[in-house]
């Protein structure tokens, strides 16, 4: 186990280079760069000073030699959009973001599989309810979703309309106005993933359901209850959590649509806005922490999937 | 053997649920009505306003972007100020002023009695500080440019602590106009940043708040990263209403960020917003009207826009000249053509649902004091159009429906335009029908708007459609536009000479306008500009948008501006009538 752990956090280092890296280069490549944000009226001056100011007046592999040798004493360089270091701006919409994710994680997990255990071990309306339910929920876009529980919102008042916390939030009632603001763009990220969870558990429940080790423990004399949730699903769950890691780790690298929408300081808007600024430094700083997240979100579900099936483990 | 047990009144109980949930939602959608549509102005409470980005500084003199120049406004205060509803130039830290009789010289007096937000004197000593901040080469601010006269920069002295004396190197048109855009800094807490060249990093957005000191009605309260602005209430601001008291009436502002244009107006919609940073989009015209007639938000029109969406031909002779349809595009009569196949009132019908007025020049009506009605139009007219194509050698003679020239160079053009803005879109397809019917092919290529931006300055492109953003009323504060050798001289950016013999004339023009003080011929000369570009169209206008903005019932004492922002630039004068609803 200690030899798999070691193998995939190599890669986690290898994947977090070359994503930041790339992320570096092709903002420099691409066409425009920062100082159009500077608009169509800015003086040559200005344009300039900006430039030679951001190393864009230097050579591509030169700028990034620069860069790299600072990246690797934690020194990401400067945001042009937001006049500040790209290190602390990064690190704070990680941790937004992560707080969504993880929410938003539980949410999916639970709501998914449990629903996943009912539609795959039953038949009749309510499954039928969810299993169209979560076809719906998969073919819907986030950004809609997202403006569709803004709207539920805006109209009823039942949560807050977006942003991450009140104005007036006082120490102690922190975290209850925090978790206040979460279930918008909780809802909206968990929907989809939820509903994937769900179509994989299920299909893969009805399908170890139908295998004589169930039927051997049904003519046991095991209660049906017992015959899915200790027999087939332990079984069944590896599906699941084949793709588990991916959706932890897409979850928390941030969605921009969800983000935007929603109003949450979060690492997809930040890295959004920063391509928009062509803030090349903080492209690159948002594309190395969300590397870093989905190695973390990929551990995880390498970790889960081992423990759920032993035959990764000894493979490992 | 079956493992799947029926539950026979799951599914009621599941239809109950979704009824019940269904009823609670239609019950709290009722449409609510505003506590009072007719609020009377009150002292104290709170209004938030969305803004779509956050602010890049707190420093005055280096962030220009929209949200930083609305901080800007709130927490900092200028020697004058242009009056966004009259256009006029009024007293604002300088209590009054004397023009030398040769206009090259302003004694500005400071009001007595103005102190910073901690309580510090503002004195002449801060005016001076500011100047010499805003020119300092370690700072690089963009102001800088803004603060020349004659072609050199302004230069001030201090004879008392109330007085400032500004030179000029030669009489302007814009007077006293350039200082609108510079807010005043204090000395005290900045000389030690400009000494030792770290001015341009001080009083970044991660600065403590009470370290921020400013002239403005509001003082910093908070910073929340990608959340929030809040300003509190400047107590020792200077300004009294009409009747003594003092200002600003409310006793906070909030600014929040909320960058998803949706998301803005569903929140503004549901109260968690007073208002947004700009205009209603075309788009939620309806949706605000439709709140408006609910009572929670009041929709009013700002007047004609001052800028307008335009198309023109890159005619950049060193890009250009190995491409053969530079040959008819420089001809005035192509550009001309063009115009006069587009029908101004459809394209205000189309693009902007009949909220625009057709216009023949970049200054649109909503730019009062220069707007001239009397300037050469084309009114829509295929067999003059086809003509003026066939008299520059172009005709379809091959039948396939685009005209070419002898040589068989086809009238095909790809325009670029930024990606995701509906009007471009609308614009760019009419034009193209429109073009179409004398055999000219517009590709139409929507792109990133940064990318746009670069092909603009590299002159990188055959035609763009976009909104280029007038910075000034005054034309002699967008120089930059009009002189040939200008960085926002779009079509032909930054020449060396004038490439064309207009471009020569309107040169000398504006030269001479920016430099008469006699507003009367100030005007003539300027219509004579305005008749040159119009003649030769260099840059296309069709039609000017009808601006409408939409705020809360709740707030008091608006008073709308086509400029922005267009109600906050007044929030010292503006209140609330009740508590807003929680976010």
């Amino acid at each position: 186990m200690s030899r798999f752990l070691a193998r995939r956090l190599s890669f986690c280092a290898v994947l977090i280079v070359v994503a930041a890296s790339s992320a570096l280069l092709l903002t420099r490549l691409a066409p425009g760069d920062l100082t159009t944000g500077l608009g169509p009226l800015a003086s040559a001056r200005d344009v300039s000073d900006a430039r030679a100011r951001f190393g864009l007046d230097r050579p591509v592999v030169v700028q990034w030699a620069a860069w790299a040798a600072s990246a690797v004493r934690l020194d990401f360089g400067e945001s042009f959009r937001y006049q500040q270091p790209v290190g602390p701006l990064v690190l704070a919409a990680a941790g937004n973001t992560a707080i969504l994710a993880l929410a938003a994680l539980a949410v999916a997990t639970i709501a998914g599989i449990g629903l996943g255990i009912l539609t795959g071990s039953r038949r009749g309306a309510i499954p039928a309810l969810i299993r169209a339910l979560s076809l719906a929920a998969l073919s819907l876009p986030p950004l809609l979703t997202s403006l569709a529980m803004l709207f539920v919102a805006a109209r009823t008042g039942w949560f807050p309309v977006g942003g991450m916390s009140s104005i007036d939030a006082s120490l102690p009632g922190r975290w209850s106005d925090l978790a206040a603001h979460l279930p918008l763009p909780v809802l909206a990220l968990a929907l989809p993933v939820a509903a994937t969870f769900e179509r994989l558990q299920s299909a893969a429940l009805g399908e170890q359901i139908h295998q004589p080790f169930v039927a051997a423990a049904a003519a046991r004399g095991v209660p049906p209850v017992s015959l899915v949730l200790r027999h087939a699903w332990p079984v069944s769950v590896k599906s699941v959590a084949a793709i588990y890691g991916l959706a932890a780790g897409s979850l928390l690298s941030g969605s921009f649509a969800v983000e935007s929408v929603t109003g949450w300081p979060g690492l997809g808007r930040l890295m959004y806005e920063a391509l928009q600024a062509r803030d090349i430094y903080l492209v690159a700083g948002c594309a190395a922490v969300g590397a870093a997240l989905v190695s973390l979100g990929m551990l995880l579900g390498d970790v889960l999937l081992a423990l759920s099936d032993p035959r990764v483990r000894d493979v490992a | 053997m079956s493992i799947r047990p029926r539950v026979p009144f799951a599914g009621v109980l599941v239809s109950l649920v979704i009824v019940a949930a269904g009823f609670l939602f239609w019950r709290s959608t009722t449409p609510r009505q505003a506590a009072s549509s007719q609020a009377a102005l009150s002292r104290g409470g709170q209004l938030t306003a969305g803004i779509r980005s956050d602010p890049k500084s707190f420093n005055s003199l280096v962030a220009t972007d929209e949200s930083s120049n609305i901080v800007s406004s709130l927490i900092q205060a200028r020697l004058v100020r242009i009056n966004r509803a009259t256009a006029e130039l009024e007293p604002w830290l300088a209590e009054k002023w004397e023009m030398a009789p040769d206009g090259r010289q302003f004694t500005l007096h400071l009001r007595p009695g103005v102190t910073w937000s901690d309580g510090t004197p503002l004195t002449s000593a801060d005016v001076l500080f500011t100047l010499r901040a805003a020119r300092d080469a370690s700072v690089q601010s963009s102001l800088a440019d803004g603060l020349v006269a004659g072609g050199q920069s302004i230069s001030a002295s201090a004879p008392d602590e109330r007085t400032v004396v500004l030179s000029f190197a030669g009489p302007s048109g814009l007077g006293l106009r350039v200082l609108d855009a510079l807010p005043i800094l204090p000395r005290h807490k900045l000389e030690a940043s400009l000494a030792n060249g770290t001015l341009r990093t001080t009083w970044r957005t991660t600065t403590a708040p009470g370290d921020i000191v400013g002239a403005g009605p509001f003082v910093l309260s908070s910073y929340q990263p990608g959340q929030r602005v809040v300003l509190a209430r400047n107590p020792r601001y200077w300004r009294k209403a009409a009747d003594g008291s003092a200002l600003p009436y409310l006793d906070r502002v909030v600014l929040e960020v909320v960058p998803e244009q949706n998301a803005g107006m569903l929140r503004l919609q549901a109260g968690s917003l007073d208002m947004l940073q700009n205009e209603v989009r075309p788009e939620d015209y309806v949706a605000a009207r439709k709140a408006e007639q609910q009572g929670s938000l009041k929709v009013i029109e700002l007047g004609v826009g001052t800028d307008a969406d335009a198309f023109w031909f890159c005619l950049k002779p060193e890009v250009k000249t190995k491409d053969p349809k530079f040959a008819f595009v420089q001809r005035r009569e192509f550009r001309q053509a063009l115009s006069q196949v587009v029908d101004r009132e459809e394209f205000a019908r189309t693009v902007y649902f009949d909220e625009a007025v057709p216009i023949w020049g970049p200054i649109t009506p909503g730019n009062r004091a220069w707007f001239t009605p009397n300037l050469p139009r084309y009114p829509p007219d295929l067999a003059k159009a086809k003509a003026l194509l066939s008299g520059i050698g172009l005709e379809d003679r091959n039948g396939d429906g685009v005209v070419e020239t002898a040589a068989g160079t086809e009238a095909r053009f790809t325009v670029i335009t930024q990606r995701g803005i509906s009007s471009y879109e609308r614009g760019t397809t009419l034009l193209k029908e429109r073009a179409a019917l004398i055999g000219v092919v517009l590709d139409i290529a929507p792109l990133e708007g940064g990318a746009m931006i670069d092909r603009l300055q590299t002159s990188n492109y055959d035609a763009i459609y976009m909104r280029p953003l007038l910075s000034d009323l005054d034309p002699a504060g967008n120089m930059d536009f009009w002189l040939s050798s200008g960085q926002s001289h779009f079509w032909n950016l930054a020449q060396k000479a004038p490439a064309t013999e207009w471009e020569r004339q309107i040169d000398m023009l504006m030269t001479q306008q920016a430099s008469t003080i006699d507003l009367a011929r100030r005007h003539e000369i300027f219509n004579s500009v305005q008749k040159i570009f119009a003649e030769n169209l260099p840059v296309l206008y069709f039609a000017a948008p009808r601006l409408f903005y939409a705020h809360s019932t709740r707030v008091v004492g608006v008073v709308p501006s086509v400029l922005r922002p267009p109600v906050l630039w007044n929030a010292d004068s503006l209140g609330v009538s009740a508590p807003p609803r929680a976010n």
